[in-house]
């Protein structure tokens, strides 16, 4: 009798494998740029969690992966870290975005104006069940305004800042090639400001949702107020080698500030690839509350940073599917033994018990 | 001279997948990992394209370690043939070309999940453990950033402490798998949810072991003729598992540890754990020529 052979594993995962894809179908281009321009929206929030911009490999991950978010990122990130790191592109600061849509809560009105910009947030979420008995969906045409708005706006915390509502800190300079990078160093606590931000940046959407909901329901001290929230283009500018700075194109970006309004005003701010405002008005109001002692444990920077990375996270989840029957095996030994020992001392002590008595016989005798 | 000339032709990715930077890094990870015996030396740990937690870490020393040159063995829980370690192989083989075996005596490199082979492992041989918690400290700590300040001032007390615990409510230390021990006297480490049975083979051994946890992004070393010592008291000896008197259905080999297989009838069968190692006693028992290494268990004790 021969054990089996190895090639019984091999093929069962090949196999399922395939099964997986052939569910799936053939993947063209034309079901790439389906997703990519169909669902820009879930393309933000790959691309995001990836800590790569790039729709066309998003939709090609997504196409994939069939969906699974997760597997997606995974792609993504397995593909990302084998890309050489070229250059570090220029700092963009809040006035050079391109706002497409940009919103305070703190005030009625702002410096450069509140701009709604694209958004649900007013819509009616009904179902146009029409479209599944063949008839379109057109939406009505958007009618421009009198005047556009501006591209760029001012920064409302510059403006809170100069009033000596909100402590200004230096800008601290730095070398491009010092900047710490997340995804080439280890994540150690006390976090950096700039790991904590990357971190967050690339954080799971639904994770941070549920840790910053928390922390906003009441499980930490902050109540935050939404600053501003920014969805803009911003443009990626990069030093050529003989001086000259150029733009190299535009990604979408969201960001968020949100303040409190405990003894002082203070911020907690989130930025990230695509636009994706649940994520970094969640991922802000983590930032604020982790910066506060002895903070909540749903707001402790580690416990936030560690439990919000998508593909770990996930990863770990899934891993439980693996055998197990060696850790199994060496618990299930402990626990007979236990189980004899018990009984062995049970049934010497009626060994025992039973001698006792006998000897009280005989001494009666 | 033409640019195309200066530069390699395009690849998909580099050789083992891993960029130059990345294995420079883990490099020098290694390296201090070896140097300090038992200390979790945080390193960056790239994505590669399995799953975290998948064996991701150990996938990662292995990828630096490969050359064309290597012969690589992967197991997963005591089997070579078990779904991920044929995974994992696969991808060695598909971005390293190396040579693929099954055979611990053949092997330069040993990828495990949770399990030390039987036969002893030699000084050129590397062993990589994957490790899903690499933290001895998790049970009474949490949070890492705290239990690596324990760690430096060797504040081991209350690992001590929930060992006796076990003992005062069940009559013997409970802990099965991941058994804290102490390594060159210094550091406390978790050698890896291996049985209780395999912590004796890391000590003096003459092999390195690597230990790399991929998703929580540290990795720690027993390099050879090291002391590895479980966490016991003076008066409560270590004890491995029960398996000293049991017997393999298929090899008919005895004195190693076993997977237990249920039966119907409510009784148990058992199976070396080692899978090749059986496969290798019943192709001996049949008559052919099968060279069975020195194992580190002898009729059922370790030496």
């Amino acid at each position: 009798m021969a054990y089996v052979a190895t090639r019984g594993g091999e093929r069962a995962i090949e196999q399922a494998e395939r099964l997986f894809r052939d569910d799936l179908g053939t993947i063209t281009r034309e079901r790439i740029e389906a997703v990519r321009n169909g669902l820009p929206y879930l393309i933000d929030r790959v691309m995001g969690e990836a800590s790569l911009y790039e729709p066309d490999l998003a939709a090609l991950a997504l196409a994939q992966a069939g969906g699974d978010l997760y597997e997606a990122v995974l792609l993504l990130r397995a593909y990302r870290t084998t890309q050489p790191r070229l250059t570090v592109a220029e700092p963009v600061a809040q006035t050079d975005l391109f706002t497409v849509r940009r919103i305070s809560a703190a005030f009625k009105d702002i410096p450069g104006g509140q701009i709604l910009g694209p958004t649900l947030d007013y819509s009616h979420r009904l179902l146009q069940v029409g479209v599944l008995k063949g008839e379109s969906y057109t939406p009505d045409p958007v009618i421009p305004a009198a005047e556009p708005a501006p591209a760029v706006q001012p920064s409302l915390a510059t403006w809170q800042k100069a009033q000596g509502l909100i402590k200004d800190y230096p800008a601290e300079t730095v070398a491009p090639d010092d900047i710490p990078d997340l995804t080439r160093e280890p994540l150690l606590f006390p976090a950096s400001r700039a790991h904590k931000l990357q971190s967050l940046a690339r954080a799971d959407t639904g994770g941070t949702l549920a840790l910053g909901y928390s922390t906003m329901r009441g499980y930490g001290s902050v109540h935050p107020t939404v600053n501003e929230l920014r969805l803009a283009e911003a443009p990626v500018r990069m030093r050529h080698p003989c001086g000259t700075i150029f733009s190299a194109g535009r990604v979408r970006v969201s960001q968020t500030e949100v303040v409190s309004k405990a003894m002082e005003l203070e911020l907690g701010f989130s930025a990230t690839f695509g636009w994706n405002e649940v994520k970094v008005i969640a991922a802000a109001t983590l930032d604020l509350a982790s910066n506060q002692p002895n903070p909540h444990p749903a707001s402790n920077e580690e416990f936030v940073l560690y439990h919000t990375e998508p593909v770990e996270s996930s990863g770990f989840c899934i891993h439980f599917k693996l055998p197990h029957y060696v850790t199994f095996q060496s618990s299930l030994d402990a626990l007979r033994r236990v189980k004899t020992d018990r009984e062995e001392a049970t049934a010497g002590k009626i060994v025992a018990e039973a001698e006792d008595q006998s000897e009280e016989e005989e001494v009666a005798l | 001279m033409t640019l195309q000339k200066l530069t390699r032709p395009w690849t998909a990715f580099n050789y083992g997948f891993l960029d130059e930077s990345a294995k420079r890094e883990l490099r020098r990870r290694i390296l201090k990992a070896i140097a300090v015996p038992g200390y979790q030396v945080p390193y960056a740990s790239r994505e590669v394209p399995i799953a975290r937690g998948w064996g991701t870490g150990g996938l990662q020393v292995t990828l630096t370690l490969l050359k064309p040159t290597s012969v690589v063995k992967v197991i997963d829980q005591g089997a070579d043939d078990s779904v991920n370690a044929s995974s994992i192989r696969k991808f060695v083989g598909r971005v390293g070309g190396a040579v693929e075996t099954e055979d611990t005596m053949e092997a330069t490199i040993i990828q495990s999940r949770h399990r030390i082979p039987e036969e002893k492992l030699r000084e050129d041989q590397i062993l990589v453990l994957q490790v899903p918690n690499p933290e001895p400290l998790r049970p009474v700590q949490p949070d890492m950033s705290v239990a690596r300040e324990m760690h430096g001032d060797a504040d081991y007390g209350q690992l001590w402490l929930i060992l006796y615990e076990q003992l005062v409510k069940a009559g013997r230390i409970m802990q099965g798998s991941s058994y804290p021990s102490m390594v060159n006297g210094r550091h406390v480490m978790t050698p890896s949810p291996i049985p209780r049975w395999d912590v004796p083979k890391l000590n003096q051994a003459d092999h390195l072991t690597i230990l790399s946890a991929g998703r929580e992004k540290r990795i720690f070393a027993v390099p050879p003729y090291t002391s590895v010592e479980p966490l016991v008291f003076d008066d409560v000896p270590y004890r491995v598992e029960d398996h000293q008197d049991k017997t393999c259905y298929r090899s008919d080999v005895s004195g190693f540890f076993m997977n237990e297989l249920p039966q119907d009838d409510g009784s148990s069968l058992y199976e070396l754990s080692d899978s090749h190692f059986g496969v290798k006693n019943i192709q001996k028992s049949e008559g052919e020529a099968i060279e069975i290494g020195e194992t580190w268990y002898k009729n059922g004790r370790v030496k």
